[in-house]
């Protein structure tokens, strides 16, 4: 880690940092829009969603809210919460699952 | 700053050899304070002082009296319900309606208006800044709107008492469809002051929650380092993490099912077929809203655990004149458990029809969450053994808070596992497990901690022979309630019938059901005892003084007793140890307060902390 | 922020154990309000996660056709069907006011009181012009396709439910954000921060760390938006 130059910014950063990631932004979003515009489907569209967007949001949390400058312990205190959501999504995609399965199961093919 | 870290190393490497000839600065050396002193607002007129008060001490005062208020409702339901129970059709006004109103409101009002308030409102604020040395929470005005929210969410619930059709009578899961559909009491103007009450609660939670966590993270005074707090802060600290993090899902619940409510959405509600006609609902899924609820249920029974943890560690060392067992061993395992409660949230739904494998994953995260608990549990064994216990109310109530959890914690391990559940389950085994670990339990810490706290809010000791009588009866009247009901939940008696008319387990089981209602009135009772001994003590009380219980920690070292504003007078506290040091080798006195200066108990083989 | 003794702490996790075993502060160097709100933030995020499992799971648990966004969402220009044209534009506008909130926290640190109000009132001109093409969207929807929060022309039902309290409750954050940013850029002009002038209701001095915290919001609330877009505009 470049530990000292990255402090020196600190107190206030380049305002090319800000432009960058601004353009950046515009950029991803504008591939995400294409991912619908040229109708990709299935796995490739998922993966290409999910990938511009944490792209994006990592993008926003690092630079534009500063997390990237901010010390682990703030870093950290914010990022490990989010395995229970994680644990949540996982769970309810299961659920979810089930649920169609049991409905067409049991009110279409008939039990 | 890192040569000041440096400093502090070698300080404490020098009180451990004790061979420094006393009075050096060096050895008391403690990092001088990062920020400026905090900037109050002092209250000028009554109103300032008393009722839009922004002192934390006020508000938790306003927030406990409120709280309690709400359980005493909650208690006389609790009675009415009984009534029912041990004594049926006795009372006419006693309708099977009603009694499912009293259930529900019973129920929400004793989680989450009575204890999850009274522990991280009441005691949070009056503890928090005092206990880590602050001058007040760091966003007083935010404290005092939130304290507001509450009670204005309180006067709505209450407001569901007198609206046309009463409360809600689904059950406090409120599980749709059947709250929000006709036949269901209260699913007109009930359930919808149920659900606002409830969003109003999280918003104002959230806003004491931000002060009591900043307040903990960023205002410590000189000294407090995290492994130095009194545990009391731990629990209410991990608890409103895990509020911060765990109330949004009610909040969520709470507005979709506003939504199915008013706008006829169907965000939980299947396709229904009602006396033949299908209603508008289409689609929805009534296990998302279990899910849901649940991923803050489980975790809001931590709400109410883990203050109560952490308080009872504190009364217990006090009060058995020893330091807390495995003090790092307890601070790891209150957060351990706060962040497993977030992974096991589907047990209380086995017997809901979910994904059938889930059953494998919740049972393991359950059975591992008993691990850090029964932690705690051994240790607090420990912290008694070969302790200088005085049996004061206040140790007999933690003692009693021991038994009952271990009672509660083990018949949760039951109830932990899917094969066990199931045929326990809806019955009142389970209404006794949960009674006894997060009723009883934490009861049994709040009146504890009021003994305990009483003497420093107003400056008098509560009585101590009522104090007994509360306690023993109390106790052994719980046990008469809740215990009773594990024979009637193995029995196969489902919970929630508001008869048993004449079923063939109810004819064996009369007499015992007689026995808990009876049991029940005296131990509500006995809560008028203590009632009159807080009103008589307020002015009749016997003086305390000082740090009457000769405890350690910050609170009790203000320059006046009770604190005024700004708790600390000119002068932060600088503190130099944790909050356990009793009967340390080689001191004079029996404890050394945490603004004791090493230079000043140089003899004394005190813990490295 | 511009903390000189901050610089001479470890860094990584060497002063994460650093920071969390010290006394007074955990989170070295962090203003109290602003700490707040990151936690607020983290407590927000579960809101709308939530929000968005339960759309996740009714979504994927109906059997009815789930309405195809693409279509829903387009606009036509000019007789041309453009999908999701509308959203394009306002994820820019969005966007574009976070990079203009980005420069005006820099300015709030530089003090620069005539650049740190202009761009707060840039990034408040954005949010007003997001929530009203919203507002758009919301009557487009309503008034010319029929979707309703209790059902759509078409198909599943849940679909107009989830997408109004999604981004009902996504536009109250904006709509709330916009009304700070308006109060906010007052406060910058009227020279607040520079003067230390005690807050009207919190009796609190000034400072121009109020508008990190600001940004901080808002720039959640863009964050918000990118996993909105991502999950109910392109799935």
């Amino acid at each position: 880690m470049t530990d000292t130059k990255k402090k020196e910014e600190t107190s206030t950063h380049k305002i090319g940092i800000y432009l960058w990631i601004w353009g950046l932004l515009f950029v991803l979003s504008f591939f995400s829009y294409m991912v619908d515009w040229y109708n990709f489907q299935g796995l490739l569209r998922w993966s290409l969603i999910l990938f511009f967007m944490f792209l994006k949001a990592g993008l926003i949390m690092a630079f534009f809210m500063h997390l990237f400058w901010e010390r682990y312990a703030l870093v950290n205190v914010l990022l490990w919460p989010m395995t229970a959501i994680a644990c949540f999504v996982g769970l309810m995609v299961a659920e979810g699952k089930y649920t169609v399965f049991s409905r067409l199961f049991y009110f279409f093919v008939g039990g | 700053m890192s040569d000041d870290l440096n400093i502090k190393k070698t300080s404490s490497i020098k009180t451990k050899s004790s061979s420094v000839s006393g009075g050096g600065t060096d050895i008391d050396y403690v990092r001088p304070a990062e920020l400026p002193e905090q900037d109050l607002y002092h209250g000028h007129s009554f109103i300032t002082k008393w009722i839009f008060c922004q002192d934390a001490k006020v508000i938790g005062i306003q927030y406990t009296l409120t709280a309690v208020f709400t359980g005493v409702v909650g208690l006389i339901l609790s009675w009415m319900m009984r009534m029912q129970l041990g004594f049926p059709e006795l009372f006419p006004f006693l309708t099977a309606e009603s009694y499912y109103q009293m259930v529900t409101m019973h129920g929400m009002i004793m989680v989450v208006y009575l204890l999850t308030a009274l522990f991280l409102g009441g005691f949070g604020n009056y503890l928090i800044p005092l206990m880590v040395g602050a001058r007040d929470m760091v966003f007083p005005y935010v404290n005092m709107i939130s304290f507001w929210m509450f009670f204005v969410a309180v006067v709505v619930l209450m407001a569901s008492f007198f609206v046309p059709g009463g409360p809600t009578g689904s059950g406090w899961t409120l599980y749709p469809p059947q709250a929000i559909l006709e036949g269901t009491p209260g699913s007109g103007y009930g359930i919808l002051l149920m659900l606002i009450s409830l969003s109003l609660f999280v918003i104002g939670f959230t806003m004491g929650g931000l002060n009591y966590v900043i307040t903990i993270l960023q205002a410590r005074t000189r000294g407090m380092t995290l492994m130095r707090m009194p545990l009391t802060i731990w629990g209410i600290f991990t608890a409103t993490v895990l509020a911060l993090l765990a109330f949004p899902a009610l909040l969520v619940s709470s507005i979709m099912m506003t939504l199915d409510k008013v706008l006829g959405t169907s965000f939980f509600m299947p396709t229904i077929i009602k006396a033949g006609e299908m209603l508008s609902y289409d689609g929805g899924s009534p296990i998302l809203f279990q899910h849901l609820f649940w991923f803050f249920g489980h975790p809001e029974v931590y709400i109410v655990a883990l203050p109560a943890f952490g308080i009872v560690s504190d009364l217990l060392s006090v009060h058995a004149r020893k330091n807390i067992f495995g003090y790092r061993m307890m601070v790891w395992a209150i957060v351990g458990i706060g962040a497993l409660s977030f992974f096991v949230w589907a047990h209380h739904m086995y017997v809901s029809g979910m994904n059938p494998w889930f059953g494998f994953f919740f049972a393991s995260t359950t059975l591992i969450i008993a691990v850090p608990t029964a932690l705690k549990v051994y240790n607090w064994i420990l912290t008694l053994w070969r302790g200088n216990i005085r049996l004061t109310t206040v140790m007999l109530f933690c003692l009693g808070f021991i038994v009952t959890f271990v009672n509660g914690g083990i018949t949760g391990i039951f109830l932990g596992n899917v094969i066990v559940d199931v045929p326990l389950s809806d019955t009142y085994f389970v209404i006794a497990h949960f009674h006894m670990v997060m009723g009883i339990a934490p009861l049994m810490v709040i009146f504890g901690a009021i003994y305990h706290w009483f003497p420093l809010i107003t400056g008098r000791f509560l009585d101590e022979t009522l104090g007994k009588w509360h306690f023993w009866v109390t106790f052994l009247g719980a046990y008469s309630i809740y215990f009773p009901m594990h024979y009637l939940g193995f029995i196969g008696v489902p919970r929630r019938y508001f008869e048993m008319y004449d079923s063939p387990y109810m004819t064996s089981a009369v007499g015992m059901n007689e026995f808990i209602s009876v049991a029940a009135f005296i131990v509500g009772a006995a809560q008028f005892i203590f009632f009159y001994n807080l009103v008589k003590s307020i002015r009749l009380g016997k003086p305390a003084g000082k740090n009457p219980w000769k405890a350690n920690s910050l609170e009790w070292l203000t320059p006046q007793v009770p604190p005024e504003h700004g708790n600390w007078g000119e002068k932060l506290p600088v503190v130099h140890r944790w909050a356990y040091d009793f009967n340390v080798p080689g001191a004079k006195k029996d404890y050394i307060t945490q603004t004791t200066p090493p230079s000043e108990v140089i003899e004394a083989e005190v813990e490295k902390t | 922020m511009s903390d000189p003794t901050l610089d001479k702490l470890p860094g990584g996790f060497k002063g994460m154990s650093e920071d969390i075993g010290s006394d007074q502060t955990t989170f070295k160097g962090v203003n109290w309000g602003k700490a707040m709100m990151w936690i607020f933030l983290l407590s927000d995020t579960f809101v709308f996660s939530c929000f968005l499992v339960a759309y996740m799971k009714v979504r994927a648990s109906v059997t009815e056709p789930w309405p195809y966004p693409s279509e829903v969402f387009g606009l036509e220009v000019f007789g041309v069907p453009v999908p999701l044209l509308l959203i394009a534009i306002m994820t820019f506008v969005l966007i574009t006011s976070s990079g203009t909130m980005a420069l005006a926290v820099k300015y709030g640190y530089e003090k620069n009181r005539k650049m740190c109000g202009l761009f707060v009132l840039l990034t408040a001109i954005g949010g007003l012009t997001f929530v009203g093409m919203q507002a758009f969207e919301w009557s487009k929807l309503i008034f010319h396709d029929g979707v309703r929060p209790w059902g759509n022309p078409f198909g599943a039902e849940q679909f107009g439910a989830f997408f109004f309290m999604i981004t009902g409750f996504h536009g109250t954050h904006v709509s709330i954000g916009v009304i700070f940013l308006f109060i906010f850029a007052r406060k910058v002009y009227r020279g607040d921060f520079d003067t230390g002038r005690r807050g009207y209701f919190t009796t609190m001095k000034s400072d121009y760390v109020a508008i990190e915290i600001l940004g901080l919001y808002w720039h959640f609330v863009d964050l918000v938006w990118v996993f909105i877009f991502a999950f109910f505009y392109l799935w």
